[in-house]
């Protein structure tokens, strides 16, 4: 399988931490992208026409996205129901977290775009503060989660530490871990998984 | 049961729910909570965070969102076949899900844009997001879904279209595109989308 990747990504760790939980690591191939949200990346554009990152082809030659879609499709090559449980609440749990997680990578994707994209005459405080609301309250449902603390590995805890990593790299100055003293110390164990701990992202 | 759902009348993202609510025979069991954008966010952060609609909420409180998990969730209550349970027709589907999806969002993306201030509107954003659906909407006229084809990646895609023709009139996403112009025809007859058709 081709998984195109950029490092700093949230959502394409989020697929390379699935797929080493999954054992299905070796049989992915990465291909680097370079792209911008300005600049479609020709090879990226054929796969996925929303020049969106990650995406997979598959040894069938399908080719797969968003991010949801690719963890889905290791969890059900590697058996089923191993990161995403099949049905029940737990399901509707683990996809509702997945959800909130993704969502608030976006809302951080779009703080960073305001910022780094535009001159500071075209920035827009409320449209930033209402970005950074939706994180903050994100953060917020995530503290005192019990779920977080037991030992089966899931793809909401999996999305959490990916929004998480992001923030650190993109956001070191919102101070989050003061927030959410709970949430940081689970993240600091989880951080030291092996798959979390080898898709780290360099520093900005 | 009754189903709770954080409802808007333009939402596109609301709208694929209410499409496959109507599809499902499940409409009659939801109650509309109905909220506006200025209110979105302080009306459903206590079941939502990211305050975003829709936002379902079952009888013991529990939230199911976004509009993917809750079309999931409804699919599956209702035993529907809206979403392949397995096989490569799944991730075929919720792939090309994706991509309609996709077009929701960019086109969403210049709507918001589009409310800033005058001075502060980017023209290159606008640029690229239009870019972004054009060459979407290629694919989809390269490889269009066959008539009669009712599941949550054709559903994404209608409401996508649906939301253009609402937000951009003058838009002629149709021309060059005749196969994706007549498969949209056809399925917005279906009263699934009469019934959902945005209202200001």
């Amino acid at each position: 399988m081709k998984l195109c990747h950029a490092p700093l990504s949230p959502f394409v760790r989020k697929v390379r931490i699935a797929a080493m939980e999954l054992g299905l690591n070796d049989r992915i191939e990465l291909v680097p992208i370079t792209s911008s949200p300005v600049a479609m990346n020709p090879e990226l554009a054929k796969i996925n026409p929303l020049g969106k990152l990650p995406a997979l082809v598959t040894d069938d030659g399908d080719l797969l996205f968003d991010s949801a879609v690719i963890v889905e499709y290791l969890d059900a090559l590697a058996g089923g129901g191993k990161l995403i449980p099949a049905k029940g609440a737990d399901r509707w749990r683990v996809k509702r977290t997945e959800a909130l997680c993704d969502g608030l990578c976006d809302a951080a994707v779009l703080m960073r775009y305001e910022v780094a994209m535009r001159p500071a005459e075209m920035q827009w405080p409320e449209w930033i503060a209402g970005q950074k609301q939706k994180v903050t309250q994100s953060l917020d449902a995530l503290e005192g989660q019990a779920w977080l603390f037991d030992d089966k590995i899931e793809i909401g805890k999996i999305a959490a530490a990916c929004a998480l990593g992001y923030l650190d790299v993109r956001f070191a100055d919102l101070g989050w871990r003061k927030r959410c003293e709970t949430l940081a110390r689970w993240y600091e164990a989880f951080a030291k998984r092996p798959s979390v701990d080898a898709t780290k992202p360099p520093p900005s | 049961m009754r189903l709770k759902l954080h409802w808007a009348p333009t939402s596109p993202y609301v709208r694929k729910v209410m499409v496959a609510a109507h599809e499902l025979g499940l409409a009659d069991r939801l109650d509309l909570i109905r909220t506006t954008p200025a209110n979105v966010v302080a009306d459903v952060a206590a079941e939502n965070p990211l305050g975003q609609i829709p936002t379902l909420v079952l009888p013991d409180g529990t939230a199911i969102f976004d509009s993917l998990v809750i079309v999931e969730y409804l699919n599956a209550l209702a035993g529907g076949g809206l979403v392949p349970d397995a096989g490569p027709r799944r991730w075929q589907t919720l792939t090309l899900h994706a991509l309609g999806h996709g077009v929701i969002d960019a086109a969403n993306r210049r709507v918001t844009e589009l409310r800033r201030p005058p001075a502060e509107i980017s023209r290159r954003l606008l640029d690229m997001k239009h870019a972004e659906i054009g060459r979407a909407l290629d694919a989809i006229e390269h490889a269009p879904p066959e008539t009669g084809r009712v599941d949550v990646a054709t559903i994404a895609i209608a409401v996508g279209l649906g939301y253009l023709d609402y937000r951009f009139e003058q838009e002629p996403w149709r021309d060059g595109r005749p196969a994706l112009a007549g498969w949209y025809a056809a399925f917005a007859s279906r009263p699934s989308m009469g019934a959902t058709m945005p209202t200001a």
